[in-house]
């Protein structure tokens, strides 16, 4: 071998491939998946495997008196029932170890596992799970969050120093109050969130089983293998490499693989009983298992200048975190970031806090935190522009992020801002979509919103009682921001190996990076970094993802970081590898990058200054609705959504993030409300629980890719995946409100709450269309 | 629980086997014949990734009785092709990204393949309604609508199932 460059020993060779980066071909996974061949962890089996049944809790909190497995042992089939006494260290999480594998003495919501049957047959495994009797006696239960905190309350985690607060943050800046009291014109209102469930199509199961040199294996789905094998080999009390996890494929996860559900009964059972075991929940047990989306109520005092500039935010956010700590301090952390959006405010005093009760458990999903904190950031907004008689994208463009702008902590942005080009792009298109919409040039102050395309002009909403049974259609624009990467100090990095092979050229790679695949797409993704960067075709570029003791580790599928993250962590060892290559004459050379992106730090816990993210997305959204006041249903016509992803990798598979981002935050907005009562579940099943279907999503999704290189990531890619969640909801309420008049409050408007609120509207229209130079409220809208 | 004799054909080919009178479809398919392309998602009839064809049409295998095929025809998702090949439907699904984690995918296709049957020139509000009853969380169905459109095409100009090799 020469001392040749590979540029050089290239120059001879063919051109370059064509499935590199900023191309999208076909999915290499999506051939086993057209043709059913993909197994899914429901599909898995070993042979001699035992069936597991967990036994749940059934009620939000009880004592246990007794679990009384005999009755289910006598049952033909059944082998074993395991209770807590029978867990090496009872105890997992991810941010913080407090809950147990299987309940110990008490459970706190009616998800938890109280014990595990395991039997020969499935069907003997579901009738043991019957037959164990456990006896409660119930406590009191801690429902709502609004009182959880009050004197006399009970304590869903006795001993925990602040009883039920989780968490409390404030971030401080400038003087909010006497910037409130010195404002031209003041809003203030409260907003509400419900849970929302991730309702991926694939239930949680797997197998399990104990390899000849002792090392337990659980195949399964998840998001970050690494962790799930630090956290399982934790309650096993085994080191980290004694764990294997592998990752069939998944089924979808959207944060809500993030904790482990049965990866720590499928191990417990296999390293107890010595024996392969295969769990599968079905969609209740899904439904009741894994934390949601945090329900919020976040009350906000928004005060704006006689020149329209944002002056000063007051907002206090207090977050159900359910029975668990799950992923509630880092979400609560982000949505208060978050409460004043994407905008420059000089004067900030933000309150957040997540609370303990025996409601279901809440963690992470897509957006964490975002979408609740900008549905009242950008319903604040909308209101403020409409307040003083400016118009809505004008007002924002006054207010958005500039480059070098400070953020709510007191430290500049990360660069790469694109707010505002995001908010153009998006308004320019909604209004050659849609043929109306902004002018975006300062629409006279005051003037009255112009003829809809659907007709005649909107009347007063409930002064006409004809015109208002008539379907009537409005436009809505909001704008997002959230941060790509982890944030607040969290250890940010990825780890990947690179194998070049060839005698003379490079002829294939391997790369080997523990990355989940949970349907986004990112393998294909990292397989194109890596053959742009060897001028490999696809095909000579072999991708190891899904073992953890086979790939290392490449952080968690959250965050909207594995592009970025995981994407150089790839670029940066082909190029280690690369540069190796002309340096020796062996067939085979490798090279292994960490890759850490810039260091965020915890906020100051009383100014909460602090650097807290290394990166932020951005995106607008604009949306089409029509409202039938007769019915109060609302349809969503149409949605523009912008979103600058700084390098689109595989711009398909980011059209396809849009696509499927859009449909799910239409969900959260008009359908899907997870309700539960005194900590019962009441949507147990996709009966109760509506999800969006191809006729509830509009024919025009029209996906608007802005690339302003980011400065750390592979090619100038960043993260985009969550970013279609967080502008959606305020967007539709704008809409809502421009066709019919009415500001809505709570999440989901659902036909109900849209006729509440047209029978409500005289007064709340009347606030909030006649602004007052002073503090006008309409709070509880 | 005792069984009855069930015959059912299943991809062309016939079986024979006893199952308890409620085993429903789903399960003979998946745990008796080891069909996984078939999946389970919801158990209540909402989600549709359990979709197969029954005689040709499109229906959720979570809510049929195994005893209820008695003597009529079941293709699942591995039996829409010849071993080997690809369906048009299949084939379009797979270029034009109408997937993202595929779970839905197996149902998406059957129905999508009763519907071209039925209506080989579907516009878009017909493949909406053809697919309503299988529900999709990642793509936002409208790489999936994209793909029904695709497929349709290159059935009309008389696309036939291709061996699978050729394009991987």
């Amino acid at each position: 071998m020469g001392m040749l460059t590979l540029g050089h020993r290239r120059a001879g060779m063919p051109p370059a491939p064509r499935d590199v980066v900023g191309t999208s071909p076909p999915r290499p996974d999506a051939l086993a998946k057209v043709t059913g061949a993909a197994r899914y962890p429901g599909d898995l089996s070993r042979p001699g495997q035992l069936h597991l049944w967990a036994v749940l809790a059934g009620r939000p909190h009880a004592r246990i008196l007794g679990v009384d497995a005999r009755p289910a042992l006598a049952h033909p089939g059944v082998v074993a029932v395991l209770t807590a006494a029978d867990v090496p260290r009872n105890r997992f999480g991810l941010i913080e170890d407090d809950q147990p594998v299987l309940a110990e003495g008490v459970v706190r919501w009616v998800g938890e596992r109280v014990a595990l049957v395991a039997a020969e047959t499935r069907e003997a495994a579901a009738t043991g799970a019957r037959l164990v009797e456990v006896t409660y006696e119930d406590l009191p239960v801690v429902a709502d969050p609004a009182t959880a905190l009050a004197p006399g309350t009970p304590l869903v985690q006795p001993g925990r120093p602040d009883g039920n607060l989780l968490t409390e943050v404030r971030i401080r800046r400038g003087d909010a109050a006497g910037a409130l009291a010195g404002a031209a014109t003041v809003l203030e209102a409260t907003f509400t969130t419900t849970w929302q469930e991730h309702a991926f199509l694939q239930p949680e199961a797997g197998v399990a089983w104990v390899e000849d040199d002792g090392r337990v294996v659980v195949e399964t789905a998840g998001q970050w293998a690494h962790d799930d094998r630090r956290e399982v080999a934790s309650t096993l009390g085994l080191p980290d490499e004694q764990v294997v996890i592998r990752y069939a494929a998944i089924g979808g996860a959207f944060g809500g693989r993030e904790d482990l559900t049965v990866q720590p009964l499928l191990a417990l059972a296999a390293w107890t009983l010595r024996r392969p075991v295969a769990l599968v929940w079905d969609r209740t047990e899904s439904m009741l298992g894994h934390p949601k989306r945090h329900p919020m109520s976040i009350r906000a005092r928004w005060g704006v200048d006689g020149d329209g500039r944002i002056r000063g935010v007051e907002a206090d956010l207090t977050a159900d975190a359910g029975a668990y700590a799950s992923t509630s301090q880092e979400v609560v952390k982000a949505a208060t970031l978050l409460l004043t959006g994407a905008y420059r405010v000089p004067n900030v005093a933000l309150h957040g806090r997540a609370v303990l009760t025996n409601n279901v458990p809440t963690g992470a999903f897509r957006g964490f935190g975002a979408p609740q904190a900008q549905f009242a950031a950008e319903s604040m907004v909308a209101r403020l522009a409409e307040a003083i008689g400016d118009d809505p994208v004008a007002f924002r463009q006054r207010n958005l992020y500039r480059e070098g702008d400070l953020e709510p902590t007191g430290r500049p942005l990360p660069a790469g801002v694109g707010a505002l080009a995001t908010l153009e792009a998006c308004a320019a298109e909604a209004r050659r979509r849609f043929g109306i919409g902004w002018d975006g040039l300062g629409r006279v102050p005051g003037a009255s919103s112009a003829p809809r395309q659907a007709g005649e002009a909107v009347p007063s909403a409930g002064t006409d009682g004809i015109a208002r049974k008539r379907p009537r259609r409005g436009v809505g624009i909001a704008c997002g921001i959230k941060n790509l990467g982890y944030s607040f100090g969290f250890p940010e990095r990825a780890t990947a190996t690179v194998e070049l092979y060839g005698r003379g050229e490079v002829e294939r790679a391997t790369v080997r990076i523990g990355a989940a695949d949970v349907g986004q797409g990112v393998h294909l993704a990292l397989r194109q970094i890596a053959a742009d960067g060897l001028r490999l075709p696809l095909a000579a570029v072999a991708l190891v993802a899904d073992d953890s003791a086979e790939a290392p580790d490449a952080g968690s599928a959250s965050a909207s970081r594995l592009t970025l993250v995981a994407g150089r962590a790839v670029h940066d060892a082909v190029a280690a590898a690369r540069a190796k290559w002309p340096e020796t004459d062996d067939e085979r050379v490798e090279a292994t990058v960490t890759y850490r992106p810039p260091a965020t730090t915890p906020l100051d816990p009383i100014t909460g200054e602090g650097t807290p993210n290394y990166c932020y997305g951005y995106a607008a959204q604009a949306v089409e609705v029509e409202v039938d006041p007769a019915t109060g249903v609302v349809r969503v016509l149409g949605v523009v959504s912008a979103h600058d992803v700084g390098r689109a990798i595989n711009p398909r598979a980011i059209e396809g993030q849009v696509e499927g981002g859009v449909a799910q935050a239409l969900g959260y907005a008009l359908l899907e409300d997870f309700r539960m009562a005194d900590g019962f579940v009441l949507t147990r099943t996709w009966d109760d629980y509506l999800l969006p279907t191809a006729l509830d999503v509009p024919d025009e999704i029209v996906p608007l890719v802005l690339e302003t290189a980011d400065p750390n990531g592979p090619f100038g890619a960043r993260g985009m995946a969550e970013l279609p969640l967080v502008p959606f909801l305020p967007a539709v309420a704008a809409a809502i409100h421009d066709a019919v008049g009415v500001w809505l409050t709570d999440q989901p408007f659902t036909p109900e709450r849209v006729q509440f609120a047209l029978d409500d509207s005289p007064g709340t229209s009347a606030r909030v269309r006649t602004p007052s130079p002073a503090t006008s409220s309409d709070d509880g809208s | 629980m005792a069984t009855v004799p069930v015959t059912v054909t299943v991809n062309g080919t016939e079986r024979t086997t006893e199952v308890e009178p409620r085993t429903l479809l789903v399960y003979f398919l998946r745990d008796q014949l080891g069909l996984t392309g078939t999946h389970i998602g919801c158990q209540t009839g909402q989600c549709g990734a359990c979709t197969v064809q029954l005689d040709g049409e499109a229906v959720k295998s979570c809510m049929v009785l195994t005893v209820q095929a008695e003597g009529h025809a079941v293709t699942t998702i591995e039996g829409l092709a010849p071993a080997g090949t690809l369906h048009p439907v299949q084939a379009a699904f797979w270029e034009e990204h109408g997937l993202q984690c595929g779970y839905c995918t197996p149902g998406m296709v059957l129905t999508a393949e009763a519907l071209l049957r039925d209506d080989p020139d579907p516009d878009d509000h017909t493949i909406r309604h053809a697919i309503e009853g299988n529900l999709c969380r990642c793509t936002g169905y409208q790489s999936v609508v994209q793909s029904v459109r695709v497929a349709a095409t290159r059935m009309a100009e008389g696309a036939q199932p291709e061996p699978l090799l050729r394009r991987s």
